[in-house]
This record gives structure tokens, C-alpha cells and sequence, in this order.
């Protein structure tokens, strides 16, 4: 007892200093540090910031080289986007930014995907602690360094960051970095975003921040590696050089304000940028009304099966603190792919404020860094690193549509708008990832940049824009398809056809998603993939009695050559899903429809995938929807008369569209009644409705009613406390699906002996 | 040489005109309900100080040539007929969808970002006004659907029942193929032929846009059928006023692609920016007679401040997917960069950075600037330079607009003094500070994305404010000459004056020139010299239908070239028009990675990742004799004179300086060439003001230009 109280007594400080050192010395593998990735707070300030902003203070002078610099940052953007051979880089998915000294971002391009840049901070700080001073790597000025492992810091590994060290007379001055959603990453499916990883090691190419550019010239023993490793190896050349060269653009104009105004002024303007940023950010939370709102969202599947992912999202204003609180959400999945690191969630949550709620913003790091974020450990919105990531879309979407439906409620009752109150926009990327070998003989691996054309939610005072914009970024590009086609073997037979009654009804209806039907056509190595939730449950929230969206699966039409079709029998060609799909029109094909999870599938010359892009999310009552506006929705193919007559109780001549505005009324006042009619009191619903567990026959992922620090895990049976992670292996689909056979072969007493 | 050439405004009708050596400038005001009698008001002004009458000018002169914002107005003010459009069955979304990013055509950065607000404009075709129709091509133009005719005729008639007025064609891969598109024209004049009264004029894309991309080639038509007759009527009401007073040869516009032809050569879409584009002819003929080498053209009015660049060598500029208003289209236009800056531009407190911001928000001229006495409210650009002493309050615009300097300064105090904690001299330098570090920033940016360093660079300042500012804006660019260029107050008529008969015509392809699968060099010579004739072919039949002879027909050949599957098409000048072996393949790659480092970086190329042509461009153009500047360049130090007595001091601050100058005041018309003045210094003239910062010298040159140069030596800052 004695020994055992000697061993507990607490080290003194010198044995602290040699077990440091020795634990130093002796570590196995630098892997993502968890005090870098769990803060999303700026660094403090250094001496060297402290002293630089005594020399230079004055506001109008930091004004103007921070002019400089965002001018600098855009030119770089520029490049990105004009020279970038990705598929991303040319519809706006990158982003540049110059970073403190100490890692921070303190001025992104106006242009591209913020969160890309918002968490290229991360990596930059595992550099500056652990290589700056390591003798076999060292920072120099010359040097730039690659990353794409999320773990480290990204959304996924699809997008590759560059990031150069900015000296001025041997002294560290700040960072550059350059990051595109480059695709094709070398995982078990092509495309870079692989629903079928069960492992981080089916993720492909897994860059841990290392050295790549010596001298300002990439090293080519490394670029070799690096396009061994992916499908694309013309597509990583092209992309490094780009980045590379686009940093040097931006470092150009860092070093002219160096020279023309000294490094003090450039240290001070990013720290002073940024600490005003925050500070303003402080003031406008400050402004909202103290309360605390509760909303959750829920995934339809782990794109392997189906089952019920709860995103769970309370967020509390106390003062200038403002609180997301996504405890309770799903545990994470050790065996599938829609986790997501904490940082991921955080940087899309900056999104929101960045484009949604604050606009006038600058784009940095800042402009969420006072703002709280508290989670599980290993949930589905906070992964450890042994979790799978490469759709970490799916948690970080979700994740970022509870933010905005819970702000929502803020801003309508904060007294100063920056913006207008709206419903959350459509948050998945319905879209075709595809990868193969094309026409001209290329192994390609990438999307189509229909994941850009998210619908818009409706705002306050009008319906939501169709397929506006991806929620990640602003300015995308939906592309255009004939220039496409010049370098894939397949066709959009239907490409931008608005898809009629996938709606989000309300007073005012959120912006309307579009039909797409692709065939392979000139290739016999071509396959594509789907990656979304939605299929069966909306992936959003309507606001103040608007609806969600409608929702949307994927369809397929196989064992049919359409070309043919389309050269013998054009007849028979239906160009919508819901013809096609009813009436069945090719004798001998077959006809199915899917969950949005479809692994990489090789598709024969002329079989058919069909999707939709989705909608925003409506606003107010449907039934005060002004009945002008609901005919004209039935004049343009967004909804079929019935549904309109259904949803929104007008009245109309069915050949004429002429309103019977009398009726229409009559038969809204109807409804009216009917609802108070269907209504029961609270207490009385709440008793009825409420249920102790999640039901059995679903497989039901997170918390349960009010208690969200018991976590569910598929079964109402199986929990774990939100503190105390526990593995949770999801069981291969094709082994679910053996065993149903199976049973139905006992069943039928025809198993025979092959299960012993 | 006799010639007349007009540049017809939103606000003024500007006007010149070469008679003999005699160079006329005169402005009218624009009459909107019928141009041409703002036409002829300015004309006769001249025809006043010719001594002439107009029809013996108009009977005289070797052409008369137009420039007109006509086009742009009609379309901001959503003056078109009904559009009806068939496009492929499966697209008909595509125009209404506008790419996703059309919400944020032709907006600034805060309305690009601010998601929540994001609405894109009103459309020029109704969603429910597109059909689709049944047929397909591929990439190549092969045939995936045969067109289906009767659901042609079907559709054609349901628009034409919901009222079309035009019908605009828009199918996907019809520049490999337009055989779908030229059938439904057919068709469509099977249904309403010409001779009855209810013919539709038809619009197809192929014809309007010759690269791929069918969205940005779909609003191309559009937006030509939307402009079609609104041009045909007023160009045509132009063209008879000649007509009624003897003007015998055929008239020519300006087009947006930096030259002109008759109007029956004309499409509307090219009429679009023809005005701004005059100007940027204007420095770039002024640049070649002067020998000023490289220029940057800018344009400082009341609420935006236009950029254009003029490079040695003949590079041209190009946008080849401007944003026309809020619409991006597909056609070759000189490039033009609009920042929102000018006089007008508001300045307000940066509560955040704890400074002032400036623009883009202009108060126009109604209410205008504060000091203007219209009710404006906001301090603005103007409201600060009167402040700091630039401009005469009592003959600011040649006296038509008197300034009230309490009101400027009681806008300045109210928005800034007291949340900067500075008087009132104070802030409005810093306006006036921040309303040129933005211009010079985004002057800077626009030569830099494009391989230039500004110090190389002669600028060129015109329009009401930019002599005002480009003192300011020059200090911070390193440039060191500035060119308040001769007849600047009909700069745009100018260029117009010097333009040449030009058509452009493009063919998008896809042509591998370097395979790196294969490692195969491009061998298909017949292939590309084929395109390249044929291309040079329709120029030429352009030109001498016009009655150009052949022998005076030119053609420049453009490659719109890039590495591996890049978005980026630099464009490569090349010399020889014809390909016969490997060496004039490998002579083409090599000019387009000279062209490329120069633009993105030397060692930026990355040629092993493959090459490929997607557009070859073929200019046909036959030049007109242009007009004669005297040399302009300003004279040796030493040989030039000293100013007259100045008219008058004003007392002005400057940015950089903490103590006031008394500023010496001279009337533009009482300098002579040769004269020299050390700023800080002010000319003044009925239509701007020539500030000369500290640090630089205003030296005056012949036919009225004006040249502000910085000082070897700057002067020490306090």
C-alpha cells in the first residue's frame, strides 16, 4: 500500500519536464493532435504580433494593405479557378487565403469555398509544431507542403491544400495556402468520396502535412508517388503546379506590402483583421435575444442501408455566447463513411453565419471563432480517428442545416438583419460521381457539377430561387454540358428539367430541384455512384409552417440499350422520371428504385440513372399562399395541378387555369376548420405521441426524446452514455441480405445442409 | 479625310467630326423618344463652327459611324418583345437555371454573397414561353434522336398561342452540327411564312455564338432576339435621318468586338457596351500614333470607373463570356472592367475595422452628392473633394451645377467625424484615400491576372472625375506618367472615328495538338487548315458584301489553347495561318506557352499533361484611314516654358500631408502646349479637373492633351 501511494504522489515539476522529453523522443507517429484539432479558436496573440501592432495601429493604414492582401487573395482565386484541371476547381470549389504566422486564416478570397481555407488552419499549426523545428523537415523559404488527410484538418481527402511559409529576411511572416476539391484520391472508389470505406484505409490517399516543394519546384520522386497513388496522375500534376503557382501569386503581393510598408504593417493588419472581426462578431451575438432554440435533423441511411440518423441541435444565446450544443446526435459508425471530425462540422457551421447570416462579413477564421460548439466524442458529427470520413458530406450537412434552422428563429426576432429570415436551402449533393475510362482513352475519376444547383429556402417575404447554390459555397456553376461531354463517355439525355411536385410547399415555396437522367454512351468502362440522404426523409426542416422538402431516390432503367431506343424508337423515350418510371415504356428492361447510397456500379452502354436535385425549404403557411402564385408554379412544371389543388386549396379551371377566387377561399376556410377539427390539446398529443424508446423495427441512431446522453445504436436495446464511446459496426449489406435469404430458405425448409 | 462619328449616350449625344485638318467636338443632350435629333443638334453644333450646312457635311463626309449604350438601356429597362424558345427536350430548365451563378452576374461581391437576398432577374423568356423538342446531338454532332418535326410544329404553335413575338433556337451541340437548328427555321417558315403578315423572325444560336456551351450561347440569342427590333427600328430611324439630308453611303455601328459594320451586318448583341468599347479604340489608336506603348484606359464618371487595357504588340483584350447587364453571354467583346467608383460613390464608417468604406453604393446624380444641394444626404467622393478644395463651388461642370460646401461638410461630420474621431478635413482624405486605393486595387488586380506589372504602364485618365483622381490612383501603382488624353470630353466618339470594318467568326472543336496517353503530336493538318479557310471565308463574305474590295480584306487567326483538361483558355496570336508539318504544330505550342507564362507565370506550363485547341478565331477586318494626332508626347524638361500668372489659389489638403496648400488655379484654355507646372497645382477646365498632387508635375502637350508626371524625387512625406 505504501509502494502504491509513493507511485501516486504527483510528479514534481522537473520529472514532468523528463517525462515530456522522454515521451517527446519516443513518440511512434505524429497523428492529428488533438489540441489542434478541437480549437477553432484564433491563436493568442504573439510578442512578435504585440510589438508589430505598437508600430502599426493605425486603422485607415491596416485598412489599406488588408485591401491589398484580399486583392492578392483573389487574383490567386482566379488562377485557381481559370488554370485548375478539376472538375472543382473550374465550378469555384477552391479557395485561397493568407494565414498569421501562428496558422490562423485572417483573409480568404471573396470568391470559393470558405470552409476549405477555414480548416487549412489546422494543418498549418500541425506544420508550425511539428516540423518548423524538426531538423529532418524544417520550414525554409522555398518550401511548400501538401495535405489532403481530413483528419488533419479538411472536409474530405477529394480536396488537396498547398501551402507555402512567407519569410522576409529569414523571419516567418505569414502562410499562404491554395485548396480545390481535386476528386479522384486513389479510393476503392473512384470520384475521391467512397460510401463503401470501412476503414480510413479504403480512403485513398492520406496526406499528413509533408514538404513537396523545395526551391519553389515540386519535387518530382514525390509527384511521382503521389500520381501513382490516384487514377489520375495527368490530373494531380496539373493541379499541384497550379496551386503552387497560384500561392506565388499572393506571396508576390504580400512581399510588395513588405517592402513598401514593412513586415510590422503586414503582422499587424492579419492579427488586427482578425481580432476585429471577432470582436464585431461578439457584438452582433450579443444583440440577439437571450433564449435557446432545439431542432434536429435526420439521415435517411449510411448510404449502405437504410436506417434513422439523428442529428440532434440545441443552440443557446447567454449574453456575447453563442452555443451549439450537438450532443445527443448519432453515435459515430466504425464501419461507414458519413462521419465527420469535429472541425469539418465547425467549418461548415461558419458557412451559415458567412452566408446566411452575416454576408458583410469578411471571410475568415474569425468570424467563427467566439462561437461554441459542444459535442459527443466519437459521434457521427465528432469522429475519432480510426472512423471513416470520405462522406463526411453527409454528417456536415445535416449538421450545418440544424444550425441554420435554429438560428433561423434568432434572426427573426434580432432587431438589426444583415439578411433576410429563410428556411434552410436543399443540403445534399444529388449528383452523378463518376470515374472510368473515357472516349479519348483517359482513366477519369470524378462528379458532375450538379451538386452545385442546391434549391434555395424561402425567405420572409418570397419563394426560394431553384438550384441556387451548393450550401458550401456561393457563385458555383451547375456547368454546361457540352462541355462536359467533350471529355466523358456518357450523356445527360435529361439534364436541367425542372422536376414537377418535388416540392417544399408554403406560404411561400422553397426553390425547386431539376431531373437528371445520364447513359453511358461511348465507353465500356464506365460506372457511376450516388451519394445523399433524402431518399426517404426529407434532409431539412420547413420554417414558421412551411414544409420540407419532398423527397427523392434514385431510379434506374437496366437491361436496356436507350440509344437504340432513342435511333429505332424515339417514340417510346419519356424525358422525365416519373414518366419512365410509370410507364415503363421498354419492353424487357427493368425498372427499380434506390435508396441515394449507390456504390460505384459499372453501367452498360444506355441503362439509365434518374435523379433529382432537391428543393429548399418552404416558409409560412401553405394555405396563405397567394393562389396567383400556386397557378403560375402549375404553368411553369414545377407542381401538377392535383397536388395544387390538394396542397394548397385553390380553386381553378382545370383547362384554363382561371382562378375561382370565391371557391379557392371557401375552401381554405374549410380546411382551416378541418385542422382544428384534427387538433388535440397538447398535453393529450404529447401523452399519445410520446414514445420511451425509438421503435424496433428501424434501425435508430442517437438520442431519444429528452434525454441526450443516451445514445441509441440501431436497437432499443443497445445504448451507450454520450461520454463513453463504444464501437459500432454495422453488418456488410451483403451479409444482411444472405441472411434474409437464408432465413427464407429455412423458412421454406429448402436450406439443406450448406449453414452447418 | 471628312468624317462623322457619334457616340449616343444614356446622357449625351457626343459627336466629332474630321474636316480636313479641322478635329470638331460637340455634345447635345440625348433625345430618347428620337435619336436623331440629339443627333443633329450636335452635328449642327459643328456644322455652326464649320460654317457649313448639314447636308453639305452629311453629302461630303467618307462615312458616318455610331456608337451607342441604346442596346445596354433596353435591356436594364426590359423594353423587348415576347420571346418563345425551343431548345432540346431535357434542357429546358437550362436558361431559367442560369448555371446556378446567374443570380450573381454583373453584381459586387456583397450581393454575390449574401445568399438569403439571392434572386435572379427578371427573365427575358418566361419559363413557360421554352419547349423542348425531341432530338439529340452528341459532342461531335453525330446524331443520338433524330429531330422530331411534328413535335416541332407542335410546340412552334404553342408558343406562337402564348403569344411569342420572335422565336430564339437554342439546341445542344449545334456548332458541330447545326442541321437540327436550320431545319426548325425552315420549319418555322413553313408554318408563318414571310409574306403573310403574322411572320415570326427566328433567331438560331449557332448563328449568334460559334463556341460551345449552351447556356451561355442560349441567352447569347436570347438576348440578340430580345435587343432584334428595338436596334432595327432606332438604327434604321438613324439611318433615314441621313438618308432626308444626303447622305448617300451606307451607315456603320461600332460593334462591342472593337470594330463596325453596316447595319444590315449587325447583330443586336454586338451593339451592346459599343460606347465604353469606342473609348478603349480611342487609347489604343492614340497609344500606336503616340508611341506610348503600354496603356491602361480608365474612365472615372459619377458612379463607376471603367478599365481597359491596351498592350504593345496588338494583343487584343478579349471577353469571351462578358456579362452583358446580368446576362452571361458568348460572344468576343473587348475586355471592359466596371469597378462602382466615382464621384458619386457614398462613404460610410467601417464600424468593424473602425475606418471608412467607400461604394458601392452611388447616389447617382439624383439625389447626387450632397454638396449637390438635391436632398442627398450621404457624404460622398464629391462631397470630399470639394471639401479638400479641388473643385470651384461656384463653376463646378462648367458652371451648370452649383456646389454647396455646408452641406458637404455637414454630411462628412454627421457619417464620419464623430465615430473616427477627426475633423472634418480629416476624414474626407480619408475618402478620398480609400475611394482610390480601391480603384488602384482593382486596377491592379485586372493587370496582374493578366501578366502585366502596372509600372509598365502608361495610364490613361478620362471621364468627368478621372483627372481629378489619377494622381491618387497612380501613386499607389507605381505608375509614373499619366495621359489625360486630347478630345477627352468625345473620347468614345473618337474611337469610333478610328475604327475598322471587323467580324469575327469562331468554331469550337475539340483538337488534340499534344496527346500525353499517347504521346502523339497533332498530324491532321487538312483537318485544321480546312476550319481555318472556311472561317476566313465567312469574313471575307462578310466584308465584301459590304462592298469591301478583296484586295483590302486582312484576317488574324486566335487559338483558344489550353493544358490537359483545364477550364483556362489562353489565347495564342498565331502568324502563320497554315499547318503542314510538325514544326508549324510545335511553333503553335510554342507561342501558346509563351503567351501562357507570361500570364500565369513562367513554369506555370504544363504541356505534359497534353495540349488542345477548343476555338479557332478568325478575324477578317479591312482598315479605314484614321485620324492624325500631332505628337503629343510631352517636351524635354528643358524646353519647357513656365505658366502664366495663375487665375486664382485655393486653399487644399492632400492625403499624406498634414498641412494645408495654397494651391495655385489656372483655366485650362490660358495653357499652352510646352507649359509646366510643379503640383501641388489645379487646371481647370469646363468639363474636369486637372488635380497635381505633391510629388508631380502637369506639363500641357498639343491638341489639348495633358500629361501628369511623377516627379523623379518625391518629396518628403510628413
Amino acid at each position: 500500500m505504501n509502494d502504491m501511494s509513493t507511485r501516486a504522489k504527483m510528479p514534481s515539476t522537473e520529472e514532468i519536464t523528463l517525462i515530456k522529453k522522454f515521451l517527446d523522443d519516443t513518440t511512434l507517429f505524429l497523428g492529428p493532435d488533438p489540441e489542434i484539432m478541437q480549437n477553432h479558436d484564433l491563436m493568442p496573440r504573439t510578442d512578435i504580433e504585440d510589438a508589430a501592432i505598437t508600430t502599426v495601429s493605425d486603422a485607415h493604414t491596416v485598412a489599406k494593405i488588408r485591401d491589398r492582401i484580399q486583392a492578392g487573395c483573389d487574383e490567386g482565386f482566379e488562377m485557381v479557378e481559370q488554370m485548375g484541371a478539376a472538375p472543382g476547381a473550374k465550378w469555384g470549389d477552391v479557395i485561397t487565403g493568407v494565414y498569421s504566422a501562428s496558422g490562423d486564416l485572417a483573409i480568404a478570397s471573396a470568391g470559393g469555398v470558405l470552409i476549405f481555407s477555414a480548416l487549412v488552419h489546422h494543418p498549418i499549426k500541425f506544420i508550425i509544431k511539428n516540423w518548423m523545428n524538426d531538423p529532418t523537415v524544417g520550414v525554409k523559404e522555398g518550401d511548400g507542403f501538401i495535405h489532403n488527410d481530413s483528419r488533419y484538418g479538411n472536409v474530405h481527402n477529394t480536396d488537396q491544400s498547398m501551402i507555402l511559409p512567407i519569410f522576409h529576411k529569414g523571419k516567418l511572416v505569414c502562410w499562404v495556402a491554395s485548396t480545390v476539391h481535386e476528386g479522384e484520391n486513389g479510393a476503392i472508389e473512384p470520384g475521391g468520396m467512397p460510401s463503401m470505406a470501412e476503414s480510413p484505409s479504403d480512403e485513398g490517399l492520406k496526406m499528413s502535412p509533408f514538404k513537396v516543394v523545395e526551391n519553389y519546384q515540386i519535387k518530382r520522386d514525390i509527384l511521382t508517388f503521389l500520381q501513382n497513388s490516384v487514377r489520375e496522375p495527368k490530373l494531380q500534376y496539373e493541379d499541384m503546379k497550379v496551386k503552387l503557382f497560384a500561392c506565388l501569386r499572393i506571396k508576390q503581393r504580400i512581399e510588395e506590402t513588405l517592402n513598401t510598408d514593412g513586415p510590422e504593417a503586414l503582422v499587424a493588419t492579419l492579427r488586427l483583421t482578425m481580432e476585429n472581426v471577432r470582436a464585431e462578431v461578439k457584438r452582433r451575438i450579443s444583440e440577439w435575444p437571450d433564449m435557446t432554440v432545439r431542432t434536429y435533423i435526420i439521415q435517411d441511411s449510411t448510404l449502405r442501408e437504410n436506417c434513422v440518423v439523428k442529428i440532434n441541435c440545441k443552440l443557446t444565446k447567454i449574453g456575447d455566447r453563442l452555443i451549439f450544443d450537438f450532443r445527443g446526435s448519432s453515435p459515430e459508425f466504425t464501419n461507414r463513411a458519413t462521419n465527420t471530425i469535429v472541425a469539418g462540422l465547425k467549418g461548415m457551421l461558419a458557412q451559415v453565419f458567412l452566408c446566411y447570416v452575416w454576408p458583410d462579413l469578411p471571410r475568415g477564421q474569425a468570424a467563427f471563432a467566439p462561437i461554441e460548439v459542444i459535442t459527443d466524442p466519437h459521434s457521427i458529427v465528432n469522429c475519432s480517428y480510426d472512423a471513416p470520413n470520405s462522406q463526411s458530406l453527409m454528417s456536415i450537412f445535416t449538421g450545418f442545416t440544424a444550425g441554420q434552422h435554429a438560428v433561423a428563429k434568432f434572426l427573426y426576432s434580432c432587431p438589426e438583419k444583415f439578411t433576410k429570415v429563410h428556411a434552410p436551402t436543399f443540403n445534399m449533393i444529388n449528383t452523378f460521381i463518376w470515374g472510368g475510362v473515357s472516349q479519348h482513352g483517359e482513366t477519369l475519376g470524378n462528379l458532375c457539377a450538379d451538386l452545385n444547383g442546391m434549391g434555395a429556402g424561402a425567405t420572409v417575404n418570397r419563394d426560394g430561387e431553384h438550384a441556387l447554390a451548393p450550401v458550401f459555397a456561393t457563385m458555383a456553376d451547375i456547368g454546361e454540358q457540352e462541355l462536359n461531354e467533350e471529355e466523358v463517355p456518357f450523356l445527360q439525355l435529361v439534364s436541367k428539367k425542372m422536376t414537377r411536385d418535388a416540392i417544399a410547399p408554403g406560404k411561400y415555396r422553397g426553390g425547386q430541384g431539376y431531373t437528371m437522367m445520364v447513359a453511358t454512351k461511348d465507353s465500356e468502362q464506365w460506372g457511376f455512384m450516388t451519394t445523399a440522404q433524402g431518399a426517404k426523409i426529407p434532409p431539412l426542416q420547413g420554417l414558421f409552417g412551411g414544409y420540407a422538402c419532398g423527397t427523392y431516390p434514385l431510379c434506374k432503367v437496366k437491361d436496356v440499350d436507350v440509344y437504340d431506343v432513342l435511333m429505332n424508337e424515339p417514340e417510346r423515350f419519356r424525358h422525365s422520371i416519373e414518366d419512365l418510371m410509370n410507364e415503363q415504356p421498354f419492353d424487357e428492361a427493368s425498372y427499380s428504385t434506390h435508396h441515394m447510397g449507390m456504390g460505384f456500379e459499372i453501367s452498360k452502354r444506355g441503362e439509365l440513372f434518374m435523379i433529382s436535385q432537391g428543393a429548399g425549404a418552404g416558409y409560412g403557411d401553405l394555405l396563405e399562399r397567394d393562389p396567383g402564385d400556386v397557378i403560375k408554379d402549375i404553368e411553369e412544371g414545377l407542381i401538377s395541378p392535383g397536388v395544387a389543388a390538394r396542397l394548397y386549396k385553390v380553386v381553378f379551371d382545370a383547362k384554363t387555369l382561371a382562378i375561382d377566387f370565391d371557391a379557392t377561399e371557401a375552401a381554405r376556410a374549410e380546411e382551416r376548420q378541418a385542422r382544428i377539427a384534427r387538433s388535440t390539446p397538447y398535453a393529450e398529443f404529447i401523452k399519445g405521441w410520446n414514445k420511451p424508446k425509438p421503435p424496433a423495427h428501424l434501425q435508430y441512431f442517437g438520442c431519444w426524446g429528452d434525454d441526450t446522453g443516451t445514445l441509441y445504436m440501431g436497437s432499443p436495446e443497445i445504448t451507450r452514455r454520450g461520454d463513453q464511446p463504444r464501437p459500432n459496426y454495422m453488418t456488410h449489406p451483403k451479409d444482411v441480405r444472405i441472411a434474409e435469404l437464408e432465413a427464407r430458405l429455412i423458412a421454406a425448409g429448402a436450406m439443406g445442409d450448406e449453414k452447418k | 479625310m471628312k468624317r462623322v462619328s457619334v457616340d449616343i449616350g444614356g446622357t449625351f449625344t457626343d459627336c466629332f467630326v474630321v474636316w480636313g485638318g479641322q478635329y470638331i467636338e460637340t455634345k447635345a443632350l440625348t433625345t430618347h423618344h428620337n435619336l436623331a435629333m440629339g443627333f443633329n443638334e450636335a452635328l449642327g453644333k459643328a456644322c455652326d463652327t464649320l460654317g457649313l450646312g448639314l447636308e453639305e457635311i452629311l453629302g461630303k463626309v467618307d462615312s458616318v459611324r455610331y456608337a451607342t449604350t441604346l442596346g445596354t438601356n433596353a435591356l436594364i429597362e426590359h423594353k423587348g418583345p415576347k420571346i418563345g424558345m425551343l431548345v432540346t427536350a431535357g434542357y429546358e430548365a437550362t436558361v431559367p437555371l442560369s448555371r446556378a451563378r446567374g443570380y450573381g452576374e454583373g453584381l459586387d461581391n456583397l450581393g454575390q454573397q449574401d445568399m438569403p437576398n439571392a434572386q435572379r432577374p427578371d427573365p427575358l423568356v418566361e419559363p413557360h414561353m421554352i419547349c423542348g423538342v425531341r432530338e439529340r446531338l452528341d459532342f461531335e454532332g453525330k446524331m443520338v434522336m433524330r429531330l422530331d418535326e411534328e413535335d416541332v410544329r407542335r410546340q412552334l404553335r404553342e408558343l406562337v398561342d402564348r403569344g411569342a413575338q420572335i422565336i430564339v433556337v437554342a439546341l445542344v451541340n449545334s456548332v458541330v452540327n447545326p442541321a437540327h437548328e436550320q431545319r426548325i427555321e425552315e420549319i418555322v417558315l413553313e408554318e408563318y411564312p414571310t409574306h403573310l403578315l403574322g411572320a415570326i423572325p427566328v433567331i438560331l444560336s449557332h448563328q449568334v455564338a460559334g463556341r460551345k456551351g449552351e447556356y451561355v450561347r442560349a441567352t447569347s440569342a436570347i438576348v440578340d432576339g430580345y435587343l432584334h427590333s428595338t436596334m432595327y427600328h432606332a438604327l434604321s430611324a438613324l439611318e433615314q435621318n441621313l438618308r432626308a439630308h444626303k447622305y448617300e453611303k451606307p451607315m456603320l455601328v461600332i460593334h462591342n468586338s472593337g470594330g463596325m459594320a453596316q447595319l444590315n451586318s449587325t447583330d443586336a448583341l454586338q451593339t451592346i457596351h459599343s460606347g465604353p468599347v469606342s473609348g478603349i479604340g480611342a487609347s489604343e489608336h492614340l497609344s500606336m500614333q503616340a508611341a506610348l506603348g503600354n496603356v491602361v484606359a480608365t474612365d472615372m464618371g459619377g458612379t463607376s470607373y471603367d478599365i481597359g487595357i491596351v498592350v504593345e504588340g496588338g494583343i487584343k483584350h478579349y471577353d469571351f463570356n462578358p456579362v452583358i447587364d446580368r446576362w452571361l453571354v458568348s460572344v468576343p467583346m473587348v475586355h471592359l472592367v466596371t469597378l462602382g467608383a466615382g464621384g458619386g460613390s457614398v462613404a460610410s464608417y467601417d464600424r468593424m475595422y473602425k475606418t471608412v468604406k467607400c461604394g458601392p453604393e452611388s447616389a447617382g446624380s439624383d439625389p447626387g452628392p450632397a454638396c449637390y444641394d438635391r436632398g442627398g444626404m450621404q457624404p460622398t467622393v464629391t462631397d470630399a473633394d470639394l471639401l479638400l478644395g479641388y473643385l470651384d463651388a461656384k463653376n463646378y461642370a462648367g458652371g451648370s451645377i452649383s456646389l454647396n460646401p455646408r452641406r458637404a461638410k455637414a454630411a462628412v461630420e454627421d457619417a464620419l467625424c464623430d465615430e473616427l474621431d477627426c475633423d472634418v478635413i480629416e476624414a474626407a482624405k480619408l475618402i478620398r484615400q480609400k475611394v482610390d486605393d480601391n480603384m488602384a486595387n482593382g486596377l491592379f488586380t485586372e493587370l496582374r491576372a493578366r501578366g502585366y506589372d502596372p509600372k509598365d504602364f502608361t495610364m490613361l485618365a478620362y471621364g468627368g472625375n478621372g483627372p481629378l483622381h489619377c494622381c491618387g490612383i497612380a501613386q499607389n501603382l507605381s505608375i509614373d506618367q499619366i495621359l489625360a488624353p486630347p478630345l477627352s470630353s468625345v473620347f468614345s466618339a473618337v474611337g469610333a472615328g478610328n475604327m475598322h470594318q471587323l467580324h469575327i467568326h469562331e468554331q469550337s472543336l475539340y483538337m488534340v495538338l499534344y496527346d500525353s496517353n499517347t504521346r502523339h503530336i497533332f498530324d491532321d493538318y487538312d483537318r485544321f487548315n480546312a476550319i481555318v479557310a472556311e472561317l476566313k471565308e465567312k469574313g471575307t463574305q462578310d466584308l465584301l458584301r459590304q462592298g469591301v474590295p478583296l484586295e483590302q480584306i486582312s484576317h488574324d487567326l486566335e487559338l483558344d489553347m489550353r493544358y490537359g483538361n483545364q477550364l483556362v483558355q489562353t489565347t495564342a496570336v498565331i502568324p502563320a495561318h497554315e499547318v503542314h508539318g510538325p514544326g508549324d504544330v510545335l511553333a503553335i505550342i510554342s507561342q501558346f506557352s509563351t503567351d501562357y507564362g507570361k500570364r500565369f507565370g513562367e513554369g506555370s506550363q504544363a504541356p505534359e499533361a497534353g495540349i488542345r485547341i477548343n476555338t479557332i478565331r478568325v478575324a477578317a477586318y479591312a482598315k479605314h484611314e484614321t485620324v492624325k494626332f500631332e505628337d503629343i508626347k510631352p517636351l524635354p524638361k528643358p524646353e519647357r516654358s513656365a505658366p502664366p500668372a495663375p487665375d486664382s489659389h485655393r486653399t487644399c489638403h492632400f492625403v499624406g500631408f498634414d498641412q494645408a496648400f495654397e494651391t495655385p488655379v489656372w483655366a485650362r484654355k490660358d495653357i499652352v502646349p510646352g507649359v509646366e507646372i510643379e503640383g501641388p497645382a489645379i487646371v481647370a477646365s469646363e468639363v474636369t479637373t486637372f488635380l497635381v498632387n505633391p510629388g508631380w508635375t502637369y506639363v500641357a502637350a498639343k491638341q489639348g492633351a495633358s500629361w501628369f508626371l511623377r516627379n523623379e524625387a518625391p518629396i518628403t512625406r510628413h
